[in-house]
């Protein structure tokens, strides 16, 4: 069963006096132990697609389930709920807080959770993207391709069951970011989960398992 | 476990404080408007106690007492010793003491001065000397004051003469101490028993503990004595100093509440920088907050992040403005009082605390708009910052 479930999405925006359909039925799916990339010109959709299936926004039209759940109908608070325990988001410009180190930014996402504690998980996962000795760094001590690890390892401390990359690539050079996308490969098997991407970066393709074309808020293939 | 992981399990505080520490500058300068609030607000505050205090020592003397001396409606010349116990029976907790006065010439030397003369037993109640003593029952000597004895050249033991006796000077009148009766004039103090030609006193003075007291001692004497059935009369004349000191102590709580108004303005322009810095604060890491939403943090939590940096402002201001207007008061209190530890009595240290809970309960107050914009703030929007 396919961990997460877009259903004839649609979504409009309303621009001034007009309104924008960004996404027109978009149906889409991804199962656990798969690499799914979102590819498309600018302006096709592909970012709000990525918004829906990450729970940050809802659709006008369609339904969307997590997990077998129908979650279209869920209140922001249940939505945060969802976030914080299912999914797991890498940005392209990293986005670490910098007045923390990297396992205080790692275990960030679950601080405010008294009830487990994650410091030892964060460790964990520093030392399996390699900066086991830089777990005491801030983020301007560490190079981009540093920071995105750390990032990596932020999304994956809730143990979720997608984890959701916005151009993970986009501010990397080429062997960088071939290292960042063999990394999350391999957490990718490791944890079991689903990884979807949206992305420009045709070596991305080499990774994925399938791709998914939006042109004008239509899905091509 | 370290202090920082200890910090880590209150991770609004922890976040907080690590967000005022990255920009120290931005930072100290909101807390130096918070500062610069409490010290006006505490100083201003305890100058009106420093004032107050000050008032009530000087009248202190006098305020306490009250003064009887025979009314309009008197059948005699004077306070009959009738009167005098009657007094005395019915207030039993105060020092009643009664006086009969004159005036004379005293000379020494070739020089002459005119001064009043009073006859009194319990000098010591009624006078401070600035030398020698004034006894509780006055039975031989004569106190005289200051200005008069160094007029005439007197000193302890020289003889004073009035109505044919000769009375050795024990002690010399304070002059500085209030203005009582006879101010201007200098003052001959001798037993009663010089004056034993009056036949009444010419005033009874009662010393209460202190304005209070002496004001119920006047209304108790007034309705006793000058109320026969329906009709006012007054048989006595029943004065204190207390409507004086009641009247002085209102217009310095006036004084003192327009100084704290002042100081509560500077407070009010402090509590809008603030708010001004968190706002610039959460606009500017608007990114940052749309990630922490992004990753699961829910919005109460971010609204109790900033409002626990709003509220460590407040704090740190607040303190550090109550630790400045210590040093303030305690210069106050020397100037006014002599006496700098003076600030740290209740009445006075309490306004730090007013002080400080004010700048925190406007700090807090400042960060609430801010904290609710950036926790309301949709996420997909903050996302693109």
């Amino acid at each position: 069963m396919s961990v997460i479930e877009l259903d004839d999405v649609v979504k409009r925006y309303e621009s001034g006096a007009q309104t924008v359909t960004a996404l027109k039925g978009v149906d889409f799916h991804a199962d656990r132990g798969e690499m799914v990339t979102i590819i498309g010109p600018s302006g096709s959709g592909k970012s709000t697609m990525l918004n829906m299936i990450g729970l940050l926004d809802t659709p006008t039209e369609g339904t969307v389930h997590l997990d077998g759940r129908n979650v279209t109908e869920f209140t922001e608070d249940e939505l945060t709920e969802e976030r914080r325990t299912t999914l797991g988001f890498v940005f392209q410009d990293f986005h670490l807080l910098p007045m923390l180190s990297a396992v205080e930014n790692v275990e960030l996402p679950s601080v405010w959770d008294t009830s487990v504690d994650r410091h030892d998980r964060a460790i964990d996962l520093l030392k399996r993207v390699g900066l086991g000795d830089r777990l005491d760094h801030t983020p301007d001590e560490l190079s981009g391709g540093q920071q995105q690890r750390v990032a990596i390892a932020r999304s994956l401390i809730n143990g979720p069951d997608v984890l959701l990359m916005d151009e993970p690539t986009g501010n990397l050079d080429q062997d960088t970011g071939r290292t960042i996308l063999e990394e999350v490969t391999r957490l990718k098997d490791e944890e079991n989960i689903a990884v979807v991407a949206v992305t420009h970066d045709d070596q991305m393709l080499d990774y994925t398992d399938r791709t998914v074309r939006i042109v004008d808020g239509v899905i091509q293939s | 476990m370290s202090v920082a992981d200890a910090l880590w399990r209150f991770p609004s505080a922890m976040m907080a404080w690590r967000n005022l520490g990255r920009n120290r500058m931005r930072t100290a300068l909101a807390a130096l408007g918070i500062v610069i609030g409490v010290v006006a607000i505490s100083s201003l505050g305890m100058a009106g106690v420093a004032l107050q205090q000050q008032a009530t020592s000087n009248l202190g003397s006098l305020t306490n007492q009250v003064s009887v001396s025979a009314g309009q409606d008197s059948d005699y010349d004077g306070v009959t010793e009738e009167q005098v116990e009657e007094i005395r029976s019915i207030i039993t907790d105060a020092e009643v003491v009664p006086q009969k006065s004159n005036s004379t010439t005293v000379s020494s030397r070739g020089k002459e001065a005119y001064v009043s003369v009073t006859g009194v037993t319990n000098a010591a109640a009624l006078y401070d000397v600035s030398s020698g003593e004034a006894p509780e029952r006055l039975q031989t000597g004569a106190l005289i004051s200051n200005s008069t004895a160094q007029e005439l050249g007197l000193e302890l033991g020289d003889p004073v003469e009035y109505d044919g006796h000769l009375y050795r000077i024990t002690g010399l009148i304070d002059s500085s101490s209030g203005f009582g009766p006879g101010g201007g004039r200098g003052e001959l103090v001798i037993p009663i028993s010089g004056l034993a030609d009056q036949k009444y006193y010419d005033s009874v003075t009662i010393i209460a503990a202190d304005g209070d007291a002496a004001s119920v001692i006047a209304n108790t004497l007034d309705e006793h004595f000058n109320t026969d059935g329906r009709d006012e009369e007054e048989v006595l004349r029943v004065s204190s100093y207390a409507s004086v000191q009641e009247n002085i102590g209102s217009f310095l709580n006036t004084l003192q509440l327009a100084l704290l108004g002042i100081g509560g303005i500077s407070l009010v322009v402090a509590s809008v920088a603030i708010l001004n810095v968190m706002l610039m604060s959460t606009v500017e890491r608007r990114g940052e907050i749309g990630v922490l939403r992004a990753v699961g943090i829910r919005r109460g939590e971010v609204l109790r992040m900033i409002l626990t940096e709003a509220t460590f402002l407040g704090t740190l201001g607040g303190l550090v403005g109550a630790g400045c207007s210590l040093v303030v008061g305690a210069v106050m209190f020397n100037v006014v009082a002599g006496d700098p530890a003076g600030v740290l009595q209740w009445a006075s240290a309490r306004y730090l605390l007013y002080g400080f809970a004010f700048a925190v309960f406007a700090s807090v107050l400042s960060g609430i708009y801010p904290a609710w914009k950036a926790a309301n703030d949709s996420p997909v929007e903050a996302l693109r910052g």
